[in-house]
């Protein structure tokens, strides 16, 4: 277990290291900050002092071995807009989007590996039916539209919700019920799906055949058993929501990550960019790591 | 009895506090986008001047938006030109800033030099370009401009420096110190932005007493906040959502047009620029693709601009006579058959590509050869800023934005053979502009005139499209109404409750 998790901390190392060299020079390939930092009508020497100022000036080989010098010493420089370090901005967003992604995925594991199951056990009768028709429509469903009806229907026709932002916990319901209906659906899916494979395998026969009631035969045989995939795309799920549910953030005003990229690349803000990308995909990395640990949890034969 | 006394007091307390209560007011403001920074010498970008000019930072004068009283004293009480190249400003007694410091005369010549400093790039400065201004204190009270050339409007340039005290270091803050009605006593970034009403502002107090500024993006959240209650002003909310009685359009300020290089044939020809303008059916897109209320443009500033010309015509739609003129161009062996590149900006305003889309349509039909481009702002830039792609003739789609009163903080740069937007190199334009720039009073006016009419009669300098309505929601418990200027300030002071 130990040499596993070793080998992945290394390898995940060297696939930050090629992230940052890659980021580096295609966000500078973008173009040049002071062209979208200073209104059209200013002067060159008001764009040439700009990039005086932030360095901008220096060759992309010197600017970037700066930029790994500071790194080194874990400063992430400043945001060229905000006045400010880019880590702080940074930090501040991805609070937020970890929280979302960790209730939402949470109360979509639990919710989906139920429904999931419950259909598999009742394959055809109207539960499934119900349950996969659903969980269709949720998945194909675009998000931005739930989240302007979902706002319409609750907070502006019924005033049950507040419309967006942040402050109290009803402001969170919102956001993680639309957040929640695409990865619900899929896992649902998955689920039901490895659930009836399994339900229909020898070791499942063989424990019905010895007498083991219903109830076991679930939860002991075939859930863990059937577990395996539905772990690899709820990683998969929940590192999309790390980088940022940007259509939810945008619309509910919630200040995460995912708007904070999108914003910083069309602003040219390398810094934040470059922090917001490293924090992001270290967040995955050690995602990752406690899947890989489930993983060997559950399956004995990969801890070797 | 002892109840009954209780009762009284309860009573009497309430009455006493009452008034209190009521003018302790807070109103929660949704903007579309939220400032990077709350920076006083910043306040030229909309985005931030919309939190802090006037409410926060003051300026020594002020454009009268909302009446015709034209350029209104601030924290200046007079100005005079003392000789042609000195304007002297009184400054106003007894004022203090949010720190509690006292407001004079180096306060405003180190905000001045602040802003101009290389070592930070404030936007205001660029209104101070191409003139060497010098601040120079007379007394504590009296502040002297001079200024090389003489520069006419400079107490209107100065409606735009925003003053800090000299204690102010030269880099950009977080926590803005102004002379205003409110200071500044919460960001939470990302989420909101809280101003207080300040109990030692020198003028009258206004009536907001918290003003709470939130963000969102999408427009139709904004128009629902203020349709549930959570919001009191949306300043921008999108033509298709602004159906209740809530809701008011007003211009905003913005000119669309498209600007024609004129060095590139065949957009060299007069006749072929002529089809262009007559060859776009202006008033169809009104109250179909753009809301009702835009204007057809005939000058690329809003009719409330000093000189705008009222005696030039928006050219009637004649498709017949577009065609007619460039067979005639063709005749004499201009290259009219060469595909012009129509460059048009990505969510520029809304309805944009469908606006863009129609042109390229009623172009076509007239007999131009026309290809639509919809790119994002910064490739936009690289068309709309000189050096000018030349291997094409190019039209670019774009919106301008002036509503500070005066063409000179448009027509340099989009007029002038020098200027970084400029299609046209007229030494005719030129000279008017750089006659009109140092005029005064009537001269100027007249000038100003003279070159919108000229632009737009004799040198068809481009196609002017339309000048652009917003649309704002007003809750039912306040009372403010949308300005020309709303798009860049947002007097909490101009908002009253009911």
């Amino acid at each position: 277990m130990k040499t596993m998790l070793g080998k992945r901390a290394v390898s995940s190392l060297i696939s930050l290291f090629v992230l940052i060299v890659m980021v580096f020079f295609l966000s500078r390939l973008t173009g040049d900050p002071a062209a979208l930092y200073l209104p059209v009508d200013a002067s060159e020497e008001m764009r040439q002092n700009f990039r005086e100022i932030h360095g901008l000036n220096d060759p992309v080989i010197v600017q970037f071995g700066r930029y790994i010098g500071d790194l080194v010493q874990l400063d992430f420089g400043e945001s060229l807009r905000k006045a400010r370090p880019a880590i702080d901005v940074v930090l501040e967003a991805f609070v937020w989007t970890l929280w979302l992604a960790l209730i939402t995925m949470a109360l979509v594991s639990v919710a989906a590996i139920v429904v999931g199951s419950i259909a598999a056990f009742n394959v055809g009768r109207p539960f499934d039916r119900v349950a996969s028709v659903l969980s269709l429509i949720g998945a194909s469903a675009p998000d931005f539209w739930i989240a302007i009806v979902g706002i319409v229907v609750f907070s502006v026709s019924y005033g049950l919700l507040p419309t967006s932002g942040t402050g109290t916990v009803w402001h969170w319901i919102l956001p993680i019920a639309v957040l929640f209906i695409r990865p619900f659906g899929l896992i649902l899916q998955i689920v039901r799906g490895s659930m009836i494979n399994a339900l229909g395998s020898p070791y499942v026969k063989t424990a019905r055949a010895k007498g083991v009631k219903n109830r076991p035969v679930i939860f002991v045989h075939t859930l863990r058993n059937a577990m395996l995939p539905v772990i690899t795309v709820i990683g998969d799920q929940a590192a999309a929501l790390l980088n940022g549910a940007v259509v939810v953030e945008t619309i509910f005003g919630f200040p995460g990550v995912g708007k904070l990229m999108i914003d910083s690349i069309l602003q040219r803000d390398f810094n934040v960019i470059l922090a917001a990308i490293m924090v992001t995909a270290i967040a995955i990395f050690l995602m990752n790591i406690l899947i890989d640990i489930a993983y060997a949890l559950l399956d004995p034969r990969i801890r070797t | 009895m002892k109840h009954s006394m209780l009762w009284a007091g309860a009573l009497l307390a309430t009455t006493a506090l009452s008034p209190a209560y009521a003018q302790d007011s807070a109103v929660t403001i949704v903007l579309g986008e939220e400032p990077d920074l709350v920076e006083p010498c910043m306040a030229t970008r909309s985005n931030i001047g919309r939190i802090v000019l006037g409410n926060i930072s003051e300026t020594l004068t002020e454009l009268d938006v909302r009446g015709d009283e034209g350029l209104k004293p601030r924290l200046a009480e007079s100005w005079e030109l003392v000789n042609d190249n000195t304007w002297r400003f009184k400054l106003r007694e007894g004022v203090t800033f949010s720190d509690g410091s006292t407001f004079d005369a180096a306060d405003v010549k180190h905000s001045f030099d602040r802003a101009k400093s290389d070592q930070i790039t404030c936007e205001i400065s660029r209104y101070y370009e191409g003139i060497e201004i010098t601040p120079s204190v007379v007394d504590e009270h009296t502040i002297d401009f001079t200024t090389e050339p003489a520069q006419p409007i400079l107490p209107l340039l100065l409606s735009l420096l925003t003053i800090v005290p000299s204690e102010t270091a030269i880099e950009f803050t977080r926590e803005p110190v102004g002379t205003g009605p409110y200071v500044m006593s919460n960001w939470a970034p990302g989420q909101s932005i809280t101003l207080e009403r300040r109990d030692d502002y020198w003028g009258e107090a206004p009536a907001v007493s918290t003003a709470n500024y939130v963000f969102r993006a999408d427009p139709s959240v904004r128009a629902a906040m203020v349709q549930a209650g959570e919001a009191d002003i949306a300043p921008s909310i999108s033509a298709i959502d602004a159906t209740t009685d809530m809701d008011a359009s007003y211009p905003n300020s913005e000119t669309t047009y498209l600007r024609i290089d004129h060095s590139v044939a065949p957009l060299d020809d007069k006749r072929v620029r002529e089809a262009l303008n007559i060859g776009i059916d202006r008033e169809a897109f009104v109250g179909t693709i753009l809301a009702d209320g835009t204007q057809v443009a005939t000058a690329l500033n809003v009719p409330t601009t000093l000189g705008w010309n009222a005696d030039t015509e928006a050219r009637p739609y004649d498709p017949e006579r577009a065609k007619a003129l460039l067979e005639e161009a063709k005749a004499d062996g201009v290259p009219v058959d060469t595909e012009i590149l129509l460059v048009g900006r990505t969510g520029n305003f809304p309805g944009a590509t469908e606006t863009y889309e129609a042109i390229q349509s009623m172009l076509s039909e007239v007999g131009f050869n026309i290809r639509l481009q919809m790119v994002e702002v910064a490739e936009h830039e690289q068309y709309y800023s000189k050096p000018y792609v030349q291997d094409q003739p190019v039209l670019v789609g774009a919106q301008h934005d002036n509503s500070r009163g005066d063409p000179v903080f448009s027509m340099y740069f989009k007029y002038h053979s020098e200027g970084r937007q400029s299609g046209i190199a007229d030494v005719k334009a030129d000279d008017l502009i750089t006659r009109a720039t140092a005029a005064t009073g009537d001269e100027r006016v007249a000038l100003w005139s003279e070159l919108f009419g000229y632009l737009h009669d004799e040198v068809i300098a481009d196609a002017l499209l339309f000048h652009m309505v917003g649309h704002a929601r007003v809750g039912n418990d306040v009372e403010f109404t949308p300005t020309i200027a709303t798009n860049s300030q947002l007097q909490l002071s101009e908002i009253g409750l009911k």
